[in-house]
C-alpha cells in the first residue's frame, strides 16, 4: 500500500472514477425493463432486473462523492493542484521508468500475453515453460539491468507472435507445416534461454541461478500439466506438439 | 439420549472418515501442503485452499471437504513457522505470533515455540469444532424463521461489516470493495426475469461471473506482483531445536487458551474477517489482563500461545455462518463455499434437511485434521521448514501457472482465464489504494442471495418496505446496519462524547448537589 499522503491524493481519484462507475451502472439500469413487458410479463418495479443494479449504482455514486470529499478536505485543494500538475511533468515519466514500476510491467505483459496471446493458440506445455523461463529468469537473477534487457527481448517476442496471429500468418503455414507455432514458440524459447546465458556473462552466482532456474522453468509446467492432463482428465486449452508427443507416449504405454 | 445419539453419530462418522487409508493420505498431505502454503512468506491458506479448488472438482464432496479443510487449517497454522524462525510472519494470521515468537527463536527457544504453536493450534481448531458442533443446529433453527427480508439485511450486513473491519484506510474504501463485489454479482442473466445484465451481448457472460476464479484472481494475482515488485528477500532462519509439545504450559494456562478460542471463534463468526483479526484481539487481551505485560514482545510464551489458538478457533469459528447462512466469515472459508458450490452443495438454513449429516462431517474433518495437523508439526516440521529457503522469485511464477490452470480446469472454460486476470489485476491497484479485498470477495458471494432475496421479499409485500419494520429480526439487523454505517461518521461521534459529557456532568452535579445536602444535613 502507498504512503497516506499520496493515498489521499489517489483517492480524489479514486473517488471520482468510482463516482463515475457508479453513475454508468445507474445508466446501464435504466435501459433495463422497469414497468415494461419482458418475456410476455408485465413488470412491476419491484421485481424488475433493474432494481438492484440501481440500489447499487446509486451506493457507489455516493461513496464514491463521499471518498472524494474526504480526500479532498484531507489534502486541501492547493495539494491537488500540485497532484494534477505532477501529472503532466516530468517526474510522471521518471516515475514511470523507475525499476519498482519496470517489474510491473514484466510482470503484467508475461501475465496477459500467457493468457490472453499464447494459452489459447500454443501448445500448453510450451506456453508454460515460455512463461516461466522468461519469468523465472527476469526476477531471480535480481538485477535491474538484466531484467530490462530480458524484458524487452521477451517484448519482441510477443510482439512477432501477435503480429504472427493477427495476420492469419499461422493460417498460411499451418497448411504447409503441422505444429509450425509450436515450433516457433520452442524456437522462441531456445533464443530467450540463449540470450540469457550470453547476459549472465561468467557469474558463477548467476549461472548457478539460470541453471536452477531453467530446471524449475521445465519440471513445474511438466509436473502441473501432467497430473491435469492425465489423472484429472482435463484437456489442456490448446493442445499441440508437446501434448501430441506425450498422448502417444501414454496411451502406447498404458 | 438426543445429545448422546449426536454424539454417537459424530464418533461414527469420524472412524468412518479414519477408517480409509486414503484419506488419511489425502489429509496428510493436504496438511503438509497447508503447511507449506501457510509457512512461506507471500502465500495464504486462502491461496492454498483457492488452488486447490480445481484439484478436488473431480472427488465426492467428503473427500474434497476433507482436502480443503485440512489445508485451511494447515495454513493457519502454518504461518507460525516463518513468524517464529525468520520474523516475517508466512500469513496476516501469525502476524502477531511473531512479536514474540521471534524473539524466543532468538533465545534458542524456537523448538518450544514451534511445539507450543502446534498444540496451542491444535486445541484451538478443536474448541471451535465443538463451537461449531453446539451451536450450529441453534442458528439453524432460527433462520429458518428468516423470510426473504431477512436475508437480504443479512447479506448487506455482513458486506457492511467485512468492508467496515477489513479496511486498513478509510472505512468507505471497504464499502466500496463490498458494493463492487455486488456488481460483479449482477453480471449475467437475473435469476428471477432471466433478463441479461451487463452482458454486452458476450454470451459467456450469461451465466454470471464464476466464482471461483474470480476469487483465484482476486487472492492469487496481487499476491504475486506485490511479492516480486517489492524485491522481497527472505532472511536467515533461525536453528529449529527439538519440538516439545509443551502439555506442561499448556495446562497451566487453560483459561487463557479458553478466553483465546473464544474471541476466535466469536471473530471468525463474523462475516468477512478472519485469522489476523483474531490473532491480534487475543494477543491484546493476553497483554491487557497479564501481570506482566511489559514482557511482551520480548519473548512472552504466553502470547504465543493465545495468538495461535485464537486464529485456529477461527476456522471453525468461520464455518458457523458458512454453514448455517451461506455467509463465509473468513477468506478462506469463502473460497470453501465457492468449493462447495461446485460439488452442489449450497451451505444455508436448508443445509440441515438437504445434507443432515454435513455439518457433522464438516466436525469430524475439523478433528482429524487438527489431529493430523499436530502429528505432523510434531514429527516432520524440522523437515518441513526447509521451504523457508526457497526463494519467492522460483515459487511465485509457478503460483502463476497454478491460478491459471486452477480456474481453466473448473468448467474448462477459457473464459475464466479472461476472468480472473483482469479482477487480479484490477484487485492488485485496489489493494494498492487501501481497498481491502475480503469484502470485494464477500460481495461476488452474497450479491445474488441479496438481489434474489430482495426482489422476492418486494413481490411479497407488494412493494411495501414496512415488514422491515414490523418483524423483530428484520428491525434488529436494520438498525445494526443504520448504527454500522453512522458509527463511522465524525458527526456521529461527536454527538456521541457531547451526550456522554452531559450524561456524565449532570450525574456529577447530581452527586456534588447530594454531597451538599449531606454536608447540610
Amino acid at each position: 500500500m502507498i504512503e497516506k499522503e499520496k493515498l489521499r491524493k489517489t483517492d480524489v481519484y479514486s473517488g471520482i472514477a468510482i463516482f463515475l462507475f457508479g453513475a454508468w451502472i445507474v445508466w446501464q439500469a435504466t435501459k433495463m425493463p422497469m414497468k415494461d413487458s419482458w418475456g410476455g410479463v408485465q413488470n412491476v418495479w419491484f421485481v424488475s432486473p433493474a432494481l438492484f443494479p440501481l440500489f447499487i449504482g446509486t451506493i457507489i455514486m455516493l461513496l464514491g462523492l463521499l471518498l472524494f470529499r474526504t480526500a479532498l478536505k484531507a489534502i486541501g485543494t492547493k495539494a491537488f493542484g500540485s497532484s494534477l500538475q505532477w501529472l503532466f511533468s516530468k517526474d510522471l515519466l521518471q516515475f514511470l521508468n523507475s525499476v519498482p514500476i519496470l517489474r510491473f510491467y514484466a510482470m503484467a505483459v508475461l501475465l496477459l500475453s500467457f493468457v490472453f496471446l499464447n494459452i489459447p493458440r500454443i501448445d500448453f506445455f510450451l506456453s508454460a515453460v515460455l512463461f516461466l523461463s522468461a519469468f523465472i529468469t527476469m526476477f531471480y537473477f535480481d538485477e535491474a539491468v538484466l531484467l530490462k534487457k530480458l524484458f524487452f527481448f521477451y517484448l519482441a517476442g510477443t510482439a512477432f507472435f501477435i503480429i504472427y496471429f493477427a495476420a492469419d500468418i499461422d493460417g498460411l503455414l499451418s497448411r504447409l507445416l503441422p505444429y509450425v507455432k509450436d515450433i516457433l514458440a520452442l524456437a522462441f524459447i531456445l533464443g530467450y534461454c540463449l540470450y540469457a546465458w550470453r547476459l549472465i556473462g561468467s557469474s558463477p552466482l548467476l549461472r548457478k541461478k539460470y541453471r536452477t532456474g531453467l530446471i524449475v522453468a521445465i519440471v513445474a509446467p511438466f509436473a502441473v500439466g501432467f497430473i491435469f492432463k492425465y489423472f484429472l482428465l482435463v484437456p489442456m486449452p490448446s493442445e499441440g506438439l508437446v501434448v501430441a508427443i506425450l498422448d502417444a507416449v501414454w496411451y502406447f504405454e498404458f | 439420549m438426543m445429545l448422546l445419539e449426536r454424539i454417537g453419530a459424530y464418533f461414527q462418522i469420524v472412524f468412518h472418515l479414519a477408517s480409509d487409508p486414503l484419506n488419511i493420505l489425502i489429509l496428510l498431505s493436504s496438511v503438509v501442503l497447508g503447511i507449506m502454503f501457510g509457512a512461506m512468506p507471500g502465500l495464504t491458506s486462502t491461496l492454498g485452499v483457492a488452488l486447490l479448488t480445481a484439484l478436488t472438482y473431480g472427488m465426492d464432496t467428503a473427500t474434497a471437504m476433507l482436502c480443503l479443510l485440512a489445508i485451511y487449517v494447515g495454513g493457519t497454522y502454518g504461518g507460525s513457522y516463518a513468524s517464529i524462525l525468520i520474523n516475517i510472519p508466512g500469513t496476516a494470521a501469525s502476524a502477531a505470533t511473531a512479536l514474540d515468537g521471534y524473539p524466543l527463536a532468538c533465545k534458542g527457544e524456537a523448538g518450544r515455540a514451534i511445539g507450543l504453536t502446534t498444540t496451542a493450534s491444535a486445541i484451538g481448531t478443536i474448541i471451535s469444532m465443538l463451537f461449531l458442533v453446539s451451536i450450529s443446529p441453534l442458528i439453524s433453527f432460527f433462520a429458518l424463521q428468516f423470510t426473504s427480508f431477512e436475508f437480504f439485511l443479512l447479506a448487506f450486513f455482513g458486506i457492511l461489516i467485512s468492508g467496515t473491519l477489513t479496511s486498513p484506510d478509510l472505512v468507505i474504501k471497504g464499502w466500496i470493495a463490498g458494493f463492487l463485489g455486488l456488481f460483479l454479482a449482477c453480471v449475467g442473466r437475473d435469476l428471477l426475469q432471466f433478463y441479461p445484465r451487463f452482458t454486452f451481448g458476450i454470451s459467456e457472460l450469461d451465466s454470471g461471473v464464476e466464482v471461483v476464479p474470480v476469487l483465484i484472481g482476486a487472492f492469487g494475482i496481487p499476491q504475486i506482483i506485490q511479492v516480486l515488485k517489492e524485491q522481497f528477500q527472505i532472511g536467515e532462519a533461525q536453528k529449529l531445536q527439538r519440538i516439545l509439545p509443551e502439555f506442561g504450559t499448556i495446562v497451566r494456562n487453560i483459561p487463557r487458551i479458553i478466553r483465546s478460542a473464544l474471541i476466535g471463534v466469536g471473530i471468525g463468526a463474523v462475516p468477512g474477517i478472519g485469522e489476523d483479526i483474531a490473532a491480534w484481539v487475543s494477543y491484546g487481551a493476553a497483554k491487557n489482563t497479564s501481570k506482566h505485560p511489559e514482557t511482551f514482545g520480548k519473548g512472552e510464551i504466553k502470547a504465543v500461545l493465545c495468538t495461535e489458538v485464537a486464529n485456529n478457533a477461527c476456522v471453525g469459528g468461520a464455518m458457523i455462518p458458512l454453514l448455517n447462512l451461506g455467509i463465509p466469515g473468513s477468506p478462506p472459508a469463502a473460497m470453501l463455499l465457492g468449493a462447495l458450490m461446485l460439488h452442489g452443495v449450497t451451505p444455508g438454513p436448508m443445509i440441515t434437511f438437504e445434507h443432515p449429516t454435513f455439518i457433522m462431517e464438516v466436525a469430524a474433518i475439523l478433528l482429524l485434521a487438527s489431529l493430523s495437523m499436530w502429528v505432523v508439526g510434531m514429527l516432520l516440521a524440522k523437515q518441513v521448514v526447509k521451504v523457508l529457503r526457497i526463494p519467492p522469485q522460483l515459487f511465485m511464477p509457478i503460483i502463476g501457472v497454478l491460478c491459471i490452470i486452477g480456474s481453466y480446469s473448473l468448467g474448462m472454460n477459457i473464459w475464466n482465464l479472461y476472468l480472473m486476470l483482469p479482477v487480479g489485476i484490477v484487485s492488485y491497484f485496489l489493494i494498492e489504494m487501501g481497498y481491502p479485498i475480503a469484502p470485494l470477495v464477500i460481495g461476488v458471494i452474497l450479491g445474488p442471495m441479496a438481489d434474489e432475496n430482495l426482489r422476492r421479499a418486494l413481490m411479497v409485500s407488494q412493494g411495501s418496505f414496512m415488514p422491515v419494520f414490523t418483524r423483530p429480526v428484520s428491525l434488529i439487523l436494520f438498525l445494526v446496519i443504520v448504527w454500522t454505517v453512522v458509527s463511522q461518521f465524525p458527526a456521529y461521534r461527536r454527538f456521541k462524547d457531547k451526550l456522554l459529557e452531559k450524561i456524565f456532568r449532570r450525574k456529577s452535579r447530581k452527586a456534588d448537589y447530594d454531597v451538599d445536602r449531606s454536608e447540610e444535613g
